[in-house]
């Protein structure tokens, strides 16, 4: 009797075993990946993390005999669905990360593409040396950086296209190229700032600056003086060679109040290998708890605002080498909300139009509900080395820090709010910047990037078999 | 049932559990896609199995433990091959209601089964070796998972865990109806 009973039993589960695994094999093994901006979760066939060129020459052999695409992803930070495409395969940069070549006194370094800023700076800071053109914050890969062609603090050089000596590049078709503004040139404009559609940035050589001792230079002041403050005191001493600035999203005080950073070269160059040692992340709890604070109350954004003003201003005079500049706290800033998330915005204005132009974005965001946490203004000179360049005069650059929620509503009113700001801004010249979420109308686009046709035409052109592709291409470029 | 054959199945059980834990909570963070759903299917999970113990407490003693062990056993032999199968959030939280039911199953007929041993001197030396082979079990599962993992696939995993089940429930269905022969020569005295 019992026999029998635990004969029936293993019968019916083994019928049950196999019909689970059949399922199971049929179903396809997808893993799901996000960017930064978190409105995006997509389900990826295979992420393969890659170590070796051969690596991904196989597996974009792969993916062309089963007509599969590629992604490619450095830290995701890029809020598009840049780095991402379902069913495909989406190559993790992170791990190839070596430093290949670097000689101080040619003041160049040649690195693989998943390296990150923090990488190259504790290897070239020993040798008096540093980046020229990178983010305010050293936590992105080279590649990732190259295909945004970012901006910074810098103000004296430019975008990081100006500051790209050369790269090798995977194409489509699996074979490598040298580009540079030598070799295979033309491909040069368009694959820093390609967005990963091009192929795989595989090493770059990049020129180096000397790092320098700077000393701060801080001080408030309103909107309307902001442009003549940065024309004469920035723009036209030479000695001052970074700058940042903030204006005020407090209800109080809202987009009125500004403060400004300048990096002004010390007098005493002399005294940078006291200061030399690179900075690490500070305790973040309290910056964190008060970014916390803001996000749910005007009391707290006003507070936030103070203190951050007061803490910038009281560094005034302070000494800190280039270096160190270039690599500020982001830590504070990871949000790890299940429902909301936050997203970033930026706007570039003409620096003769910043006064107008803030005074019409005012209007709309007093009317709009929009959970706007910071806006910083950097600076970035009249650049249009790269096909999707955005910065077609000198221009302030504004980025925007949103708070919102995850749901299609949610989506749908932020994207209202913000295509109303991105028509202001192109109605003063200015121009956005593509690597975030696809806020941005096909019409804006066009007018914010007048040459993304030529962009996207090139583009399959290159890739006829749209080998790589990700969530922006598939947005616009159709 | 006797002591000997409840441990082993027991421990051969908590290696199951033990091993596909922490893989299972990562499952339901990744089907949820937010903590409000990974809450809700967690509290599915612990207010079923409040509210199914004193039903089961009842019916151990009206059915006895060995019955309802083999519930357990086979109901999460069939829960794991279900697991790697799921893909809506809605599965999900039948899955957590079902092993809600079936956690507390297991919670009580654990307890029952241990008190149900003939009384004697020893039976703090019992309950002691009994928890010394299940975490014992329970803890060369987790560890060993650990390693195992880079070799697996997760779904593999939940498999191996359904067949250990089914052993642990075979074992069970082997060993003779000692508690339940015992409750009915020994009836509980007024």
């Amino acid at each position: 009797m019992k026999v029998k009973w635990i004969i029936l039993c293993l019968l019916i589960y083994g019928t049950a075993f196999y019909s689970s695994l059949h399922v199971y094999s049929r179903q396809s093994v997808t893993e799901s990946a996000e960017d930064a901006g978190k409105l995006l979760p997509v389900k990826i066939k295979y992420v393969r993390d890659v170590h070796t060129t051969k690596d991904i020459q196989g597996w974009i052999k792969e993916a062309r005999e089963n007509g599969e695409t590629i992604s490619i992803a450095g830290m995701q930070h890029s809020q598009g669905g840049h780095t991402l495409y379902p069913n495909g395969t989406l190559l993790n940069m992170t791990g190839y990360s070596k430093i290949l070549k670097f000689n101080p006194l040619d003041k160049k370094i040649t690195v693989q593409s998943g390296v990150t800023w923090a990488d190259i700076q504790e290897k070239i800071n020993p040798y008096g040396l540093s980046v020229k053109v990178m983010q305010s914050q050293n936590i992105f890969t080279v590649g990732g950086s190259l295909s945004v062609n970012v901006h910074g603090r810098d103000i004296r050089y430019g975008s990081l296209i100006d500051s790209v000596d050369s790269f090798r590049l995977l194409t489509p078709d699996g074979t490598i190229i040298n580009v540079s503004h030598k070799e295979n040139s033309d491909l040069f404009p368009y694959v820093i700032g390609g967005y990963g559609l091009f192929g795989v940035i595989l090493d770059v050589t990049l020129e180096l600056a000397e790092d320098e001792l700077y000393q701060h230079r801080s001080g408030e002041m309103d909107y309307s003086d902001y442009e003549n403050y940065f024309k004469e005191k920035v723009k036209q001493d030479d000695s001052v060679k970074m700058h940042l600035a903030r204006i005020s999203v407090a209800p109080e005080t809202f987009l009125r109040e500004m403060y400004v950073t300048d990096y002004v070269l010390a007098d005493q160059q002399d005294k940078k290998e006291k200061h030399s040692e690179l900075k690490e992340e500070q305790i973040i709890a309290l910056p964190k708890f008060m970014l916390g604070v803001s996000r749910y109350s005007d009391w707290g954004k006003d507070l936030l605002w103070e203190t951050q003003k007061e803490y910038f201003l009281k560094n005034n005079g302070k000494y800190e080498t280039r270096n160190n500049v270039m690599r500020s706290d982001s830590g504070f800033m990871e949000y790890e909300n299940p429902n909301r998330t936050e997203v970033l915005q930026e706007y570039f204005v003409p620096v003769d139009q910043f006064a107008e132009y803030i005074t019409d974005i005012r209007a709309i965001l007093e009317r709009e509900d929009l959970n706007l946490l910071n806006i910083t203004i950097r600076y970035v000179g009249h650049d249009e080395d790269a096909v999707l360049s955005y910065a077609t005069d000198d221009m302030f650059a504004l980025v925007l820090l949103i708070n919102q929620g995850r749901a299609k509503q949610d989506i749908e009113q932020t994207e209202r709010v913000l295509q109303k700001l991105i028509d202001v801004t192109l109605d003063h010249d200015g121009s956005y910047y593509l690597p975030y979420y696809s806020y941005p109308s096909d019409k804006q686009l066009k007018r914010a990037y007048p040459r993304i046709e030529e962009f996207f035409d090139k583009k399959r052109e290159f890739d006829p078999e749209e080998r790589f592709k990700n969530l922006f291409y598939e947005r616009y470029g159709k | 049932m006797n002591y000997r054959t409840f441990v082993a199945s027991q421990s051969i059980l908590m290696t199951a559990s033990s091993m596909v834990f922490p893989f299972y909570l990562l499952l339901i963070r990744n089907i949820g896609d937010s903590y409000s759903q990974f809450g809700l299917a967690y509290g599915l999970f612990a207010l079923t199995a409040a509210l199914t113990h004193p039903l089961i407490g009842r019916l151990s003693d009206r059915i006895g433990d060995r019955l309802l062990m083999l519930l357990y056993t086979w109901g999460m032999a069939g829960v794991m091959i279900i697991v790697p199968i799921i893909d809506t959030i809605s599965a999900l939280y039948f899955l957590q209601i079902t092993m809600g039911i079936l956690g507390a199953v297991q919670k009580t007929t654990e307890k029952t089964a241990l008190a149900r041993q003939p009384a004697g001197q020893h039976t703090g030396q019992k309950i002691g070796n009994y928890h010394l082979w299940t975490s014992v079990w329970g803890a060369v599962a987790v560890m060993a998972t650990g390693y195992l993992i880079d070799f697996l696939t997760i779904g593999s995993l939940f498999y191996i865990a359904s067949f250990l089940y089914m052993v642990s429930a075979v074992i069970l269905m082997r060993s003779n109806f000692i508690l339940k022969d015992q409750m009915k020569e020994k009836p509980v005295q007024p």
